[in-house]
């Protein structure tokens, strides 16, 4: 059955799109669509598939099912040269012998029809060269250029060919913390000046969270959530991504519902009224350490003892030890004087808790009142 | 002004400290002039049988068996290299090996390296059994290869050509091998994205591989031309006509059964030695080149 074809403002689309090797299934059926323009993070833990759609769009892996559209078109079977993206490395996959201009301008040498003139090949190299702030380092090979440099000849090359959409395969992983962040910086300045569509793979929730427009999360070939990144930190749609994002992780603790009460760590929780929980069913508690604060008596949620202390630098977060509950992680001030064997209150923010049901599906958030003292 | 002196252990842990110094360095002279005595040797060893051949050619045959030998002629004699060029077609010889063994090396560098990259590179089916086959074919040994070879270019009646010389040395499959081992470490990412740029197979072949393996195809060549420069018994067999023949026939065929001329056979010798150490000095600065990018860190 043919699938719908995607709106024309979408730069890049797969229907029902999935990938196995023989009978191991690396991707199941999902669907995806990118618009002109949007940064699209595919985020995941090593081996989980990510990279491998982005081969499937750019036409280096072959679907085994599904449509992929580019720019409109069906590219299923078209080669890899004539589906209009572009790609970028996560080891560069700069060509040594050339120089940074030759390898930038390597994609227009290699256009048949129409072929280029020179003089345009070379504006167009210098064009985007300049975009990445490589022009004084054109006639350099690439072994005379630092990580980032390179890694910036790699997306010049990418720039220059004028694609529907880049395709960027863990373009940062090779680079320092400092360098990345850097980098981080240069590839957002550059998707703003240029507004193309972008589907980057990275396993850094940090590079997803501050990059992207929206996340696709993947575990296992599955999809396991796609939204904004608040969307995925603030209401994650299952245990995997409530632990995947956000740092530090999020505990998971499992309760059961008790003559329709559900209570943690000594507090009731309240849940939306839309919600019914079976008599009997086993719930799944997760707190995100960020919105667990210290406070004092009066507002406190919970009362525990702290057990270890993180420092973080910005901030320190506590290891708690519920006195009538497990242990939870618990944002405090970075030179709070709290320190292991210390009691404290644990007051909940907006969005501390999260109620999974028993195959890990997010139920709804809760609320803890205050305790009453 | 308070000058620190050392405490006795201190003087003690220096006098010490000095003496181990004394002895490393010790060792490593007399090691360093060991290592001399040992390379002076090989030298001499390498080297002594060539200089005798220098002098040999430069002597009349007569005088050759003199005792003590005199190492250095004395007059010099130039007959030998005069009866080289006018009674015998060593320029042609000469012509024919480089012809034969340049035309091999070309041919062979382009073939082993094209499969090299159809083996390394590509996916096909069957390709398990070809690369088998031609492993297999790695394992028989030239000497049994010649009569069935020999049939073979007479029934295409390519006896007595140059192409009897040619031809055969192409099929021998170990540079394929050689040539895919250096491909097959080149990262797949490289390809990739040339497929991506619109870069074509051949392409991809031709600009991103070939340049990124010149090292080792630089030995493979020079390999490929030594063995066919110095190839013997094959051209023996293919080739009867003179015009026709290689160097080491050639010079072969200035033995007489009743009278060795040395000091025409060493005129040869040396004359023969210096078309292919001009290849080589050439060739050893593109494997400078190609050491020092590749010693540098990606």
């Amino acid at each position: 059955m043919p699938a719908l074809l995607p709106p024309a403002d979408v730069a890049v689309s797969l229907i029902q799109v999935a990938k196995s090797y023989g009978d191991v299934e690396v991707l199941q059926p999902f669907d995806l669509q990118v618009a002109e323009g949007e940064f699209v993070v595919l985020l995941g833990p090593s081996g989980c598939g990510k990279s491998t759609i982005l081969k499937m769009i750019a036409g280096l892996e072959e679907a085994s099912h599904g449509e992929i559209h580019v720019a409109g078109a069906l590219v299923n079977y078209v080669r890899p040269r004539d589906r209009n993206v572009a790609m970028v490395f996560q080891n560069y996959a700069l060509y040594p012998h050339l120089t940074v201009r030759e390898n930038i301008a390597f994609p227009l040498t290699m256009r048949r029809r129409p072929r280029l003139k020179r003089s345009v090949v070379n504006e167009r190299t210098v064009a985007a060269a300049e975009i990445v702030d490589l022009a004084p380092y054109l006639d350099r090979k690439p072994a005379q250029l630092s990580g980032g440099q390179r890694q910036r000849v790699a997306l010049a090359r990418a720039i220059v060919r004028q694609p529907a959409a880049f395709l960027m395969d863990e373009p940062l992983s090779n680079l320092d913390a400092l360098l990345r962040a850097d980098m981080r910086t240069s590839l957002l300045d550059v998707h703003s000046r240029i507004k193309k569509a972008t589907l980057y793979v990275t396993h850094d929730q940090v590079e997803a969270m501050t990059m992207a427009d929206r996340v696709v999360v993947l575990n296992d070939g599955l999809i396991q959530q796609i939204g904004k990144p608040d969307e995925l930190f603030n209401a994650p749609a299952n245990t995997f991504v409530a632990q995947f994002i956000g740092s530090p992780r999020m505990p998971l603790h499992t309760i059961a519902v008790d003559d329709g009460m559900l209570v943690f760590g000594g507090a009731s929780l309240a849940i939306e009224a839309s919600v019914r929980l079976e008599p009997g069913a086993v719930i799944t508690v997760g707190l995100r350490p960020s919105a667990l604060r210290v406070t004092d008596a009066a507002k406190a949620c919970f009362v525990g003892t702290v057990t270890r202390r993180y420092y973080l630098g910005s901030d320190s977060y506590l290891e708690v030890e519920l006195d009538t509950g497990p242990a939870v992680m618990v944002r405090a001030e970075a030179d709070t004087p709290l320190g292991a064997g210390d009691s404290v209150y644990v007051a909940a923010g907006p969005g501390a808790i999260h109620l999974f049901d028993e195959t890990g599906t997010r139920l709804c958030g809760a609320w803890v009142r205050p305790l009453a003292r | 002004m308070t000058v620190l002196r050392p405490s006795g252990s201190q003087r003690r842990e220096a006098t010490s400290t000095g003496r181990e110094r004394g002895s490393a360095v010790r060792t490593t002279r007399s090691a360093i002039s060991l290592s001399y005595v040992v390379l002076l040797v090989g030298v001499a060893i390498a080297l002594v049988p060539f200089l005798y051949v220098v002098s040999t050619s430069m002597k009349e045959t007569t005088s050759l068996f003199s005792y003590p030998p005199d190492w250095i002629p004395s007059p010099i004699y130039w007959g030998n290299f005069e009866s080289l060029f006018a009674d015998h077609p060593f320029v042609r010889w000469t012509l024919n090996t480089l012809f034969v063994a340049g035309t091999v090396t070309g041919l062979k560098l382009w073939f082993d390296s094209m499969a090299g990259y159809a083996l390394a590179k590509m996916e096909f089916s069957g390709k398990r059994g070809v690369a088998l086959l031609f492993l297999l074919s790695v394992a028989i040994p030239i000497s049994a290869l010649i009569i069935p070879l020999f049939f073979v270019v007479r029934y295409l009646g390519l006896l007595n050509t140059y192409w009897a010389l040619i031809l055969p040395p192409l099929a021998n499959p170990l540079g394929i091998f050689m040539a895919r081992s250096f491909i097959v470490h080149i990262p797949e990412d490289l390809e990739s994205s040339a497929r991506l740029d619109g870069a074509s197979e051949f392409t991809i072949y031709r600009k991103i591989v070939l340049p990124l393996i010149r090292p080792g195809l630089v030995v493979l060549g020079m390999f490929t031309f030594m063995l066919q420069y110095t190839s013997f018994i094959w051209p023996l067999i293919a080739v009867q006509d003179s015009e026709r023949q290689v160097i080491a026939v050639g010079i072969s065929g200035l033995h007489s059964a009743f009278l060795q001329d040395w000091g025409l056979l060493s005129a040869a010798m040396l004359l023969a030695a210096i078309p292919i150490t001009v290849v080589f000095l050439l060739i050893q600065k593109a494997f400078v080149i190609n050491d020092l990018s590749g010693a540098l860190k990606e």
